[in-house]
C-alpha cells in the first residue's frame, strides 16, 4: 500500500480504560484540516462498528468524532497519527483482529475532488 | 551557490520524497542533509504544508530551527507553496472572501519569516481578491506565482482571467509558475501500469485515454468516467486509480508555455519517469525547456517527481535523472 494511501497508522490499535483506541494516517501527502476527513465507516472483525459516540484525539485534544466537519483550523500533520477513540469498545490486550477503515478526503483547494481509501490489517491489541 | 544567473537553474520540491517523509525515513533536518548531499540543490521547493508542522503560522523559534537547517546544508529556500484552501467544508459553501485572504497571509508571513522568496499559489483564489493580497505582498516583499496546473494551461479561460489582472497590477511580485503536467503528451505509462496492478481493465484504461483527451475540468471528467465504467463493474477503487490522471495531467500544446515566459517566476519541472537515457516518458521536455531558455528565464526550475502518487521507485534517482536531463537541454 501506498503511504499516501494508509489510514491505518503504525501505533495500531490499543486497549484503553477510555475504550478502544485506532491509530489513522491521513491518505495524502500534505496537511489537511479535519473538516475535509470524513471517517468510517470502520468495522471489526467484520461487523460494522457504531460510531455515533466515537472521538478524535490528537496532539493532545479530543472531540466528538461528529463535530470533525467544523475543525477547519485544526490541522493533521501529514506525518502523525490521529487516534479514533471507541468508548463502547473493549478487547483484551494481546488478542488479533481484523480491522477495515476508510477515510474519505477533500482535498479543500480543487474542486470536486473526494478520495475514497478503504484500507483492512490484522492488528494485535496493546495494552495501554 | 549561484548569486548572479545568466540562465534557468535547477532544484529539487521536497515533494519529490513524498513517500521517503510519509514513511518516516527521514525528518526534515535529515531529508535537507541527503538532498545536498547528492547535490540536488541548492534551490530548494518545500510545500508548507507537507514539511512544517506549524504551517500556517510558524513560529520565531521554528523558523531559527529551518534557518539553522540551512546555514548546514548550504541549502537555498527559492520557494514555499502555500495553498488556496477554499473549500474547507466539503459539500457546503467555499469559505468567506474575507478569511481566504487572511490565509493567504498567514501563509505568506510564514514563507517570509523561514526566508523564502517566493510563493506558489493556487487558482483557488479567485481572482477578484488579488488587488488584496498583491500590496501584502509588495509590504513583505515576498513574490507569488500562481501554478498553472493540469487543467489549466496557458489558453485556459482561468489563465486569461489572471493575467489581464496581473496587467492590471502591474506589478514585479506576482506571476507565473508553470507546472508541466498541463502540456502531457500521454498518460504516463507507469502510472497506467500502477492503475493495471490495482485492477483496472483495459477497457477502463481505453475509455480513460479517450475522456481525458477531452475538454473540461478535471472532476468533470472523472464524472465522465465513472458515469460510463460504474455500470460496467468496474470498481471504485479501479476507477479512482484511472481518475488520477484527470487531476494531474491534461494534454495541451507544450509550445503554448511561451506566451507565460515573461512573466514565469519560477518552474515545476513536473515528470514521471526519465530514463537511464534521459527522457520523460509523458512530457515533451525537448520542446518545453528551450522556451524557456531562449525567452530570458533566470529563475528556478525545480524537479517535481509525482510518481509517488502511485509507485514506489527511487525519488532521488529520479530527480538526478531529471536534472541531467534538464543540462543535457539547456547546454549548462
Amino acid at each position: 500500500m501506498l503511504p499516501v494511501e494508509r489510514v491505518i497508522g503504525e501505533e495500531g490499535l490499543a486497549a484503553t480504560a477510555g475504550g478502544l483506541k485506532l491509530a489513522m494516517r491521513l491518505p495524502w501527502y500534505r496537511s489537511l484540516p479535519f473538516s475535509v476527513v470524513e471517517v468510517g465507516p470502520l468495522s471489526i472483525d467484520g461487523e460494522a462498528v457504531d460510531l455515533s459516540d466515537a472521538l478524535i484525539e490528537y496532539n493532545g485534544e479530543q472531540w466528538p468524532l461528529s463535530q470533525n466537519g467544523e475543525k477547519v483550523d485544526t490541522f493533521w500533520f501529514i506525518r502523525d497519527s490521529a487516534f479514533l477513540v471507541l468508548p463502547s469498545l473493549k478487547a483484551d490486550a494481546g488478542s488479533a483482529h481484523e480491522v477495515s477503515l476508510n477515510l474519505f478526503i477533500s482535498p479543500p483547494y480543487i474542486p470536486g475532488m473526494r478520495r475514497t481509501n478503504p484500507q483492512t490489517s490484522t492488528l494485535i491489541v496493546e495494552a495501554a | 551557490m549561484t548569486t548572479t544567473a545568466t540562465g534557468p537553474q535547477t532544484g529539487v520540491t521536497l515533494y519529490s520524497f513524498t513517500n521517503e517523509f510519509l514513511t518516516r525515513q527521514f525528518e526534515l533536518d535529515t531529508l535537507m542533509a541527503e538532498v545536498a548531499k547528492r547535490g540536488l540543490g541548492p534551490n530548494i521547493e518545500i510545500i508548507g504544508f507537507q514539511n512544517f508542522r506549524e504551517f500556517p503560522d510558524v513560529s520565531d523559534r521554528f523558523a531559527d530551527e529551518f534557518k539553522q537547517m540551512l546555514a548546514d546544508t548550504g541549502l537555498n529556500p527559492v520557494s514555499c507553496a502555500i495553498n488556496s484552501d477554499r473549500f474547507l467544508k466539503p459539500g457546503a459553501q467555499p469559505i468567506e472572501d474575507a478569511a481566504l485572504v487572511e490565509y493567504h497571509k498567514r501563509q505568506l508571513r510564514s514563507a517570509k519569516k523561514l526566508g523564502f522568496s517566493l510563493v506558489r499559489y493556487q487558482f483557488a483564489l479567485p481572482v477578484h481578491l488579488l488587488p488584496e493580497i498583491a500590496p501584502y505582498a509588495e509590504e513583505l516583499d515576498i513574490r507569488m506565482g500562481v501554478e498553472v496546473h493540469a487543467p489549466m494551461w496557458a489558453g485556459h479561460p482561468a489563465v486569461q482571467a489572471y493575467g489581464e489582472m496581473y496587467d492590471k497590477l502591474n506589478t514585479p511580485y506576482l506571476g507565473w509558475i508553470p507546472d508541466f503536467g498541463g502540456t502531457a503528451s500521454r498518460i504516463p505509462e507507469s502510472m497506467l501500469d500502477a492503475a493495471r496492478a490495482k485492477g483496472a481493465k483495459e477497457d477502463l484504461l481505453d475509455k480513460l485515454k479517450e475522456v481525458w483527451l477531452e475538454d473540461g475540468m478535471s472532476h468533470e471528467k472523472a464524472g465522465r468516467l465513472r458515469e460510463w465504467a460504474a455500470p460496467k463493474g468496474h470498481s471504485p477503487l479501479e476507477i479512482q486509480a484511472a481518475c488520477l490522471a484527470f487531476f494531474i495531467l491534461s494534454n495541451h500544446d507544450p509550445k503554448s508555455w511561451a506566451a507565460l515566459v515573461d512573466r514565469t517566476i519560477h518552474i515545476h519541472g513536473k515528470f514521471y519517469g526519465v530514463s537511464e537515457d534521459l527522457v520523460e516518458e509523458a512530457i515533451d521536455y525537448d520542446t518545453i525547456l528551450p522556451l524557456f531558455k531562449d525567452g530570458g528565464f533566470t529563475g528556478t526550475m525545480v524537479s517535481e517527481w509525482e510518481g509517488h502518487a502511485y509507485d514506489m521507485r527511487d525519488a532521488f534517482e529520479q530527480v538526478r535523472r531529471h536534472q541531467a536531463m534538464a543540462r543535457r537541454i539547456w547546454g549548462s
